[in-house]
């Protein structure tokens, strides 16, 4: 299926914004209508200091703003970045980084994946403040404050951490700047220069340089609020923010199933040239830019639905805009088109304006509904809105289903105007409309999926765990494609994290457990290091009616591949292995159906693990364990070993009834003299120290036994048809034989650790002599164990119907340096299905492995989920050490700690600091309200300040100011009642409500009569 | 002349919904809040001043606890009087639709006891479970069922019994304020209209219903827990709200509610001549009518008087709006329930 070309995809999103810390805070704060301004945080500068209500020279007019929340905060040790060069950085440049790095995952890319890639970066700023403040601190100015400065870098930093090798500039263009880098992105995609890019916008507000410049121009609002196309507009208020997207071209973004937010169709910037002032808006340009942006995007004004307007709410702008607007829209049929601002909601956020409106309008298409406009309700009937074809967004617009076309404006204090017009995005392709799914002979799939993180500390590996605990209880997702998407996009870090689960309940709780539990934590979690895997496949006495049959329902992995094995099978016995093995008949116990079975499960298990990337660096098969093994190691063709091992478990049936097996917890030194005198027996299996089997006569056997018993030797009967590697084996020799030598055999390709030699086969062949003295000779499964532990392998994965081998080895001892190995276990027993199969991946994958995940899914799970974003640390804080105050002189200093405390603190050097809020006046009315606020609300006088509010700072409640009014009329109204609803509107701050009582007629008797 | 209305998915046209009569009911004598502080030992100028709320009516008597009302008993009273009314034939109801967050039972559904109170059988009967919404949904799924074309008349309920969380044994004093909302805002009732596909009785025409859910991923304002023999003992709060919250979003909704209700309908907020606005409280009410900022509209409310009887308020409001209504004007309604933040509102023009 194509998508049109010229078009580009939004597939990924990170933002924080006032008010929203998060994308998703984002669409929340929008569809709330909520407002992310409030008071200047002391942090960037004493805006009491600052403020004029009239606006005097070098004042601004308001104290408030919109401003995000930890701006300061920088997860420096993420990117490598030493405290020293972090806290010379821009925090423009830290956000946009750490941004970037949460937009690229949710767009489903893990961020190490685009190293090298043509990607490009385009950033959208216009302040400069940080450099204002540092780069004039001359003698401090070190190569970290150089390169910690400057646009260039906030988009050449994401570009060198990203190792990202396509385009990368920053772009000031006042207020358009990041809907400009927008357009300088797309079509940079469109002429091929790169393949995605990530576009951001950044602005923070270091220093009140810009309010007091919007005051002096007669543009500021007083209360620090954008109201856009309101009849209360009075003036623009700063807002700071950071916005990342991701974006393609759509036709690539389809192909690859890759989730599109929105579709940006066309974009077009241009400027205002020699127009009535420099700073002056200019109807005749935006609709030209208007125009300019439909044409290119092949669209007719009336189709577009909705507009997210520049929208500062200033007068002569909200009256540009509208008119520039009505050129194209006052001749609609049917409904005027809907406008809004997201200034409203956040204030002008400057460089970030652009994006701040594009995530908008994207994550608008994306729900489906566009939400109401901050401060709509009181439209400016001054424009006349309707007349220019245009309604205000009083509240939010659900969208039809079928494509929607909207269009977002943003236009710069300079002259230069960008517009885009943006579609929803095109539905998703049908099932059947997609590639055909690969035929069921090549089936996928594990049967259980896995959820994987990754991360560079185990602190931050809990934090994430804990972040993705909320997301995934806080909303149903399909489980598979969630965790497929973990595994691909959460990669590459060091400390891997990896747990089955049935369902995304059962994994949230998983993830909380582990995210704040020490022992779940190091259960599922590992390092990466390199590994030697070594495949122990199991002999007879592990088969049991219906082994694996779990496995072979949970697993269209598995079954692929014993399927494949039963084909080779039945051509040599005749019936289907599988049906006997599934179907749960107990004949699986007769060692003509015993051999081919185990073989069969053994070398599907083996094939199903290399196939999901746990390939064996050694191997070793107990007896009949070491034919698939020998077919992994490649000595022996499938159709071979199948020929061979059916027909070595027909001739053992064959041969007569009358032999055991004996195991005796006794080692082989101190059998050998008893078999020796015993021709009839011999020693058959030698499985550690004290752990050997006899086989042969059972009358001779029995013997032994009595023997034996005498000595308090515990002998146990193993339930066999025959006497296997004894004398007994001697009459189907030739028989055999003769079939080996027509199937042959190899040399192994891999280390086997041979049970016939008890050692490392040394480029000897597994052929006929191998395979008929394998028949006769004991297992000397402890010499070949022993020896394959020497060589350190760092797992062990037993590979049969039940874990033996494994077990046997561990009784081995330690191995003679190093670690014990890790063991996996595929298949635990008769209830296992897939989820021991992925739990037994995970072990492997904690620690290194690199597993094949398109293996562990079935096609349909392969499909993109958004994933939760890395959660950066917010310990290390960096921020300019100067308070920026109106007196200004000494030049600033950047704080080179690293801690919260070092980084926030000013330092003490600095003259400019505030002066601690003055104590209130000790007056006989302010003493006697502090001691009755005190009463009510437990706080001593001194902890009480004017600026204090009684609701919000002092955590009053109503009950309490029914209280305090009785109080304040026993204490300091001398009795005489207040008018509640006058006492109600004075309640604002405790300086308020001193000021109201000194002035209340009761309150000067009351006084008076006291002096 | 029968009205048809657009159906702007279809293109066609529909039957138009008409609002024949209303009826509602109170139980017993109001409870004003000298006599309410007195009971629950909380101070009445507090419930003045902070609920705004004077006074409100129990269907359970205050001295002694005993339940004088079922919540079917008051819906089938005022589901009588609307019957009653002038231009109404209850031989005429088609279906029943009641919306309540506090049934008698859970089963059987409390509508089908008016039904059987109001002598009425072999008709539909819905019950929506639902808070200061359900009224409205209720008006949504009749207007439909008319519009359908299969139905011609029916009557819509709404009504609530909160006083059975009103728990009289409780020591208040020291309660925080959040708790203490619980037991003075609310009272019980019960209202009904009869809804024609002709201008009849009343002739005021239901040009708009809006019910929406709003809530995804947002903690609910408000819960009603209800408790069975496995869990009846477990401590667990009957009621919770989340004043902050409500009072944070509520007046926001509104205004919201107003405006698209207006866009819809293609009315200028000038031409309203009624609002029927949120009955949270007499505060909460108040202030969000300043927000809703249509001066040139006359406000009809009634929960200063009622208090807070969940699904019984709007047709307490109709009923107020219908005393003064004159042909050819407009009122427009706008309810939330803030549980998991239901947006709900309806307009009304009275046809000559």
């Amino acid at each position: 299926m194509g998508a049109p070309a010229g078009r580009l995809a939004v597939v990924g999103i990170d933002c924080r914004f006032p008010g929203a810390p998060d994308t998703g805070g984002f669409w929340d704060l929008l569809m709330r209508s909520g407002d992310g301004v409030s008071h200047v945080p002391q942090q960037r500068w004493d805006a009491g200091s600052f403020h004029s209500a009239t606006g005097a020279e070098g004042r601004s007019n308001t104290t408030e703003g919109g401003f995000i929340s930890d701006a300061d905060a920088f997860d420096n040790e993420f990117f490598t970045v030493s405290p020293r060069e972090a806290a010379a950085m821009d925090p423009q440049q830290r956000l946009l980084l750490q941004s970037a790095w949460r937009s690229v995952e949710d767009a489903g890319y893990p961020p190490h994946g685009l190293s090298g890639s043509s990607t490009g970066v385009f950033v959208g700023i216009m302040s400069n403040e940080w450099a204002q403040l540092h780069l004039t601190d001359y003698p401090r100015v070190t190569a970290h404050v150089g390169s910690g400065n400057g646009y260039c870098m906030t988009a050449n930093r994401i570009s060198y951490h990203l190792d990202l090798k396509g385009p990368s500039l920053a772009v000031d263009t006042a207020c358009s700047s990041s809907l400009v880098a927008t357009h300088l992105a797309a079509n940079a995609l469109l002429a091929g220069e790169c393949d995605q890019a990530v576009v951001g916008g950044v602005n923070i507000a270091l220093t009140p340089a810009l309010s007091i410049f919007y005051t002096q121009a007669g543009l500021s609002a007083p209360d620090g609020r954008c109201k856009p196309f309101s009849s209360e507009a009075d003036g623009i208020g700063r807002g700071e923010g950071v916005g990342t997207v991701v974006l393609r071209r759509l036709e690539d973004a389809v192909a690859d199933g890759q989730r599109v937010y929105a579709v940006i169709r066309g974009t077009a910037v241009n400027q205002d040239g020699r127009s009535n002032g420099l700073t002056a808006p200019n109807r005749w340009a935006q609709q030209d830019v208007l125009a300019a942006a439909y044409r290119r995007a092949g669209v007719e004004p009336s189709e577009v639905t909705f507009t997210e307007g520049h929208g500062t709410g200033t007068a002569l702008g909200d009256m540009m805009e509208v008119r520039a607007l009505g050129h194209h829209h006052a001749g609609r049929s049917g409904k005027p088109m809907a406008l809004g601002s997201v200034k409203g909601n956040l204030g002008h956020t400057e460089g970030a304006a652009g994006i701040a409106g594009l995530i908008k309008v994207a994550l608008a298409l994306h729900h489906r509904t566009v939400p109401a406009s901050r401060f709509a309700a009181r439209e400016n009937g001054g424009l006349r809105l309707r007349e220019h074809g245009l309604r205000l967004l009083k509240a939010p617009l659900r969208l039809p289903s079928g494509p929607t076309v909207a269009g977002l404006s943003s236009f710069g204090m300079g002259g230069t105007n960008a517009h885009a017009v943006l579609e929803s995005a095109p539905a998703p392709a049908p099932a059947a409309a997609r590639p055909a799914g690969p035929p069921a002979a090549v089936g996928t799939g594990a049967g259980a999926p896995l959820f994987t993180l990754t991360a560079p500390t185990p602190e931050a590996l809990r934090r994430n765990l804990s972040a993705q605990a909320d997301a995934v209880s806080a909303r149903r997702v399909p489980f598979g494609p969630l965790c497929w998407t973990s595994n691909t996009v959460k990669s590459g870090h060091r400390h891997r994290f990896a747990v089955a689960a049935a369902d995304t309940g059962e994994l949230a709780g998983l993830l909380r457990s582990a995210a704040e539990g020490e022992d779940v934590l190091q259960r599922s979690t590992g390092t990466t290091s390199e590994q030697r895997i070594a495949f122990l496949f199991t002999g007879q006495g592990s088969q049991y009616p219906g082994m694996t049959a779990g496995l072979y329902r949970d697993s269209p992995l598995y079954r692929r591949f014993l399927d494949e094995a039963d084909e080779a099978l039945r051509a040599h016995t005749g019936t289907s292995v599988r049906e006997l093995i599934l179907g749960g008949d107990e004949s699986v116990h007769r060692t003509e159906v015993t051999q081919p079975a185990l073989f069969a499960v053994g070398w599907a298990l083996g094939r199903t693990l290399t196939e999901l990337g746990a390939k064996p660096d050694l191997l070793l098969g107990h007896s009949v364990g070491e034919f698939a093994a020998a077919v992994l190691a490649g000595a022996l063709t499938l159709e071979g070993a199948a020929r061979l091992i059916a027909a070595r478990g027909r001739l053992m049936q064959e041969l007569p009834a009358g032999g055991g097996m004996l195991a005796v917890r006794a080692g082989r030194e101190s059998l050998a003299a008893r078999v020796a005198d015993e021709p009839e027996v011999s020693m058959a299996v030698v499985n550690g120290p004290s752990a050997t089997v006899l086989a042969g006569d059972i009358t001779a056997l029995e013997q032994i036994e009595k023997e034996l018993g005498s000595e308090d030797v515990t002998t146990r009967w193993l339930k066999v048809s025959h006497a296997f590697h004894s004398p007994l084996m001697e009459p189907m020799l030739d028989q055999f034989a003769e079939v080996a030598r027509e199937v042959g055999g190899g040399v192994p390709q891999l280390p086997v650790y041979s049970t016939v030699h008890g050692r490392l086969l040394a480029g000897e062949a597994m052929d006929a002599d191998y395979w008929t003295a394998h028949v006769r000779s004991p297992v000397l499964y402890a010499d070949a164990a022993a020896a394959l532990i020497e060589d350190a392998p760092t797992h062990m994965v037993e590979v049969g119907p039940q874990p033996v081998l494994t077990s046997l080895a561990r009784r081995l001892g330690p191995p003679p340096s190093g670690a014990r190995p890790s063991v996996a276990l595929p298949v635990k027993g008769e209830e296992s299905g897939g989820r021991d199969l992925a739990e037994a991946l995970a072990v492997l994958y904690r620690d290194g492995l690199d597993v094949e995940w398109e293996a562990l899914y079935a096609a349909e799970e392969r499909v993109r989920q958004r994933i939760a974003p890395y959660e950066f640390s917010k310990e290390h804080r960096y921020w300019a050490a100067n308070p920026v105050t109106p007196v200004t002189a000494a030049p600033a200093a950047v704080a080179a700690g690293g801690t919260t405390a070092a980084g926030s603190e000013p330092e003490e050097e600095h003259s400019g600091a505030p002066a601690p809020a003055p104590a209130v006046s000790g007056d006989g009315v302010a003493d006697a309200v502090l001691a009755v606020l005190g009463q009510v609300g437990g706080y001593e006088p001194a902890e009480l300040a004017p600026h204090l509010r009684l609701y919000e700072d002092l955590g009053f409640d109503s009950v309490m100011v029914m209280e305090l009014k009785g109080r304040i009329e026993e204490h300091v109204t001398g009795g005489s009642e207040l008018e509640m609803q006058e006492l109600l509107l004075r309640l604002s701050s405790v300086g308020d409500l001193i000021g109201y009582l000194r002035r209340h007629p009761a309150t000067r008797s009351s006084q008076e009569k006291k002096a | 002349m029968t009205e048809t209305r657009q159906d702007g998915s279809a293109g066609g046209t529909s039957p138009a919904t008409y609002l024949a009569s209303v009826g509602t009911a109170l139980p017993g004598e109001a409870v004003d809040n000298n006599t309410l502080a007195k009971t629950l030992g909380v101070n009445a100028e507090w419930i003045e001043v902070f609920i705004g709320t004077k006074t409100r009516h129990f269907a359970r008597d205050l001295a002694t606890g005993t339940v004088r009302w079922s919540l079917a008993d008051l819906c089938a009273e005022a589901a009588g009087k609307a019957l009653a009314a002038p231009g109404v034939d209850p031989q005429d109801i088609e279906f029943i639709v009641l919306g309540t967050a506090t049934p008698d039972t859970l089963m059987p559904a409390t509508v089908n006891h008016v039904a059987d109170q109001l002598g009425l059988d072999q008709v539909p009967t819905f019950q929506l479970q639902s808070g200061c919404a359900g009224a409205v949904q209720a008006l949504s799924v009749a207007r439909s069922m008319i519009a359908s074309g299969e139905y011609r008349t029916g009557l819509v309920i709404g009504g609530d019994v909160c006083s059975k969380h009103l728990d009289l044994q409780r020591d208040l004093t020291g309660a925080a304020p959040g708790d203490l909302v619980n037991f003075v805002l609310f009272g019980d009732g019960a209202g009904a209209a009869v809804l024609t596909d002709e201008p009849r009785g009343q002739r005021v025409a239901l040009r708009e219903v809006l019910n929406r859910f709003t809530g995804l991923g947002r903690e609910p304002g408000q819960v009603i827990e209800w408790f069975g023999l496995a869990d009846r003992h477990e401590d667990r709060q009957a009621l919770r709200e989340d004043y902050k919250a409500i009072e944070e979003s509520v007046p926001v909704m509104a205004v919201e509610i107003l405006w698209e209700l207006l866009g819809e309908l293609d009315w200028q907020a000038e031409d309203l001549d009624y609002l029927l606005p949120p009955q949270l409280s007499g505060r909460m009410t108040r202030l969000i009518t300043e927000q809703l900022d249509v001066p040139t509209a006359r406000e009809v409310s009634c929960v200063a008087e009622t208090g807070n009887n969940g699904n019984a308020l709007p047709f307490l409001q109709i009923e107020k709006l219908l005393e003064q209504m004159t042909d050819g004007q407009k009122a427009l309604a706008v309810a939330i329930e803030s549980s998991k933040w239901i947006k709900a509102g309806f307009a009304l023009e009275k046809t000559s």
